[in-house]
């Protein structure tokens, strides 16, 4: 079964993002910040990472260029899933290694349609 | 330039000569994503103001009072007190189609529009500096003014939710003022928490029972989504 990691430092926003997932078939693993993020992805390799950006702890950006850092994660797909819709922002995410961008308020039928496009 | 302009301006509390009848020319800097909420001079008040609409929000960093007009809607006035950020928002949930009955709350339309009006507000605080763990939290509104399908109560519902979303964030309501017959209008005062609220008991309502009529019907079914964008 595909395996999500759902990070958001926001509970309704993971039990939405989880929802949706969970509805689609994905086994999902939530984090509240990058840190607690990073942790789990070591310890149990995921297939695609769904990440906020402004998180306490460690951020959406500093968490994709942690991920990047592992050989495990160096093609794994990773988007973020944030309010930032500014420029500067993205170009920073994707320097990081984000494979995509998309902004808050998502429709889970375009999530899920992008998740499964960059699955491939 | 623009900076060393808009730092002068704040701690330079004389005004210049011939600027003293038209306070509004000096209006303070607003933050991105905010340009378009209507501000001006509140003379009563002596203070900068921005009025939110129904489906807006507002987020300032300096002694701006935001104000606004509620009947069923609901506003959460949120600031963080250390860092010296706050704003206010103001939304109803949208109302379920007839078919969606007892649907869970995660998979909901409804909640998922007032999960995101929160959500807006909150991450604006939190990107500008502030912490979950300081968050200062005060609720209005939610009055029983219109009605929806089979006579629902929309404002209770709305109070329902935004009770329901603090609780599950782990955050924690200071004060709230909710619920009731009457609108409100609510001024805050962001920098220092305080709220004046004015119950409007006497004024003839048709404009505020149109502009949230107007509203529900906009976002009725409208699914809400932004950008994507693969790199």
């Amino acid at each position: 079964m595909t395996k999500i990691l759902a990070v958001d430092d926001s509970t309704s926003m993971r039990q939405m993002v989880t929802f949706t997932l969970k509805g689609a078939g994905y086994d999902v693993i939530e984090a509240a910040d990058g840190q607690e993020a990073f942790d789990k992805a070591k310890g149990d390799q995921v297939d695609l990472v769904l990440s906020d950006v402004n998180m306490p702890v460690m951020d959406g950006i500093t968490l994709i260029k942690s991920l990047r850092g592992l050989d495990s994660y160096k093609f794994t797909p990773m988007l973020m899933l944030t309010t930032e819709s500014a420029g500067d922002k993205k170009m920073e995410g994707k320097a990081a290694g984000a494979t995509g961008w998309i902004v808050k308020p998502f429709n889970p039928d375009q999530l899920l349609s992008t998740i499964k496009k960059v699955l491939g | 330039m623009l900076n060393e302009r808009a730092s002068r301006r704040k701690d330079d509390s004389t005004p210049p000569p011939g600027k003293l009848s038209s306070p509004e020319m000096d209006l303070p800097n607003v933050l991105p994503g905010f340009e378009q909420i209507n501000r001006y001079w509140d003379k009563r008040q002596c203070v900068f103001a921005a009025k939110i609409l129904p489906g807006e929000f507002y987020v300032s960093k300096q002694g701006e009072m935001i104000v606004t007009v509620l009947g069923s809607c609901v506003s959460a006035c949120i600031r963080d007190p250390i860092v010296g950020v706050g704003g206010m928002n103001h939304f109803m949930l949208p109302e379920q189609r007839e078919n969606m009955v007892a649907s869970r709350r995660e998979s909901d339309e409804s909640t998922r529009y007032g999960n995101w009006a929160m959500e807006f507000l909150i991450n604006e605080i939190l990107k500008l500096g502030g912490r979950r763990g300081n968050l200062e939290i005060k609720l209005f509104g939610g009055s029983r003014v219109i009605q929806g399908m089979k006579n629902l109560d929309v404002g209770s519902g709305n109070v329902d939710f935004v009770r329901d979303y603090i609780r599950q964030e782990g955050l924690k309501i200071q004060s709230e003022d909710l619920g009731g017959t009457f609108p409100r209008k609510v001024l805050y005062f962001p920098d220092t928490g305080s709220v004046k609220v004015r119950k409007l008991k006497s004024i003839a309502n048709n404009k505020l029972l149109e502009r949230e009529t107007q509203y529900a019907k906009q976002i009725k079914g409208k699914p809400t989504q932004g950008e994507v964008e693969l790199f």
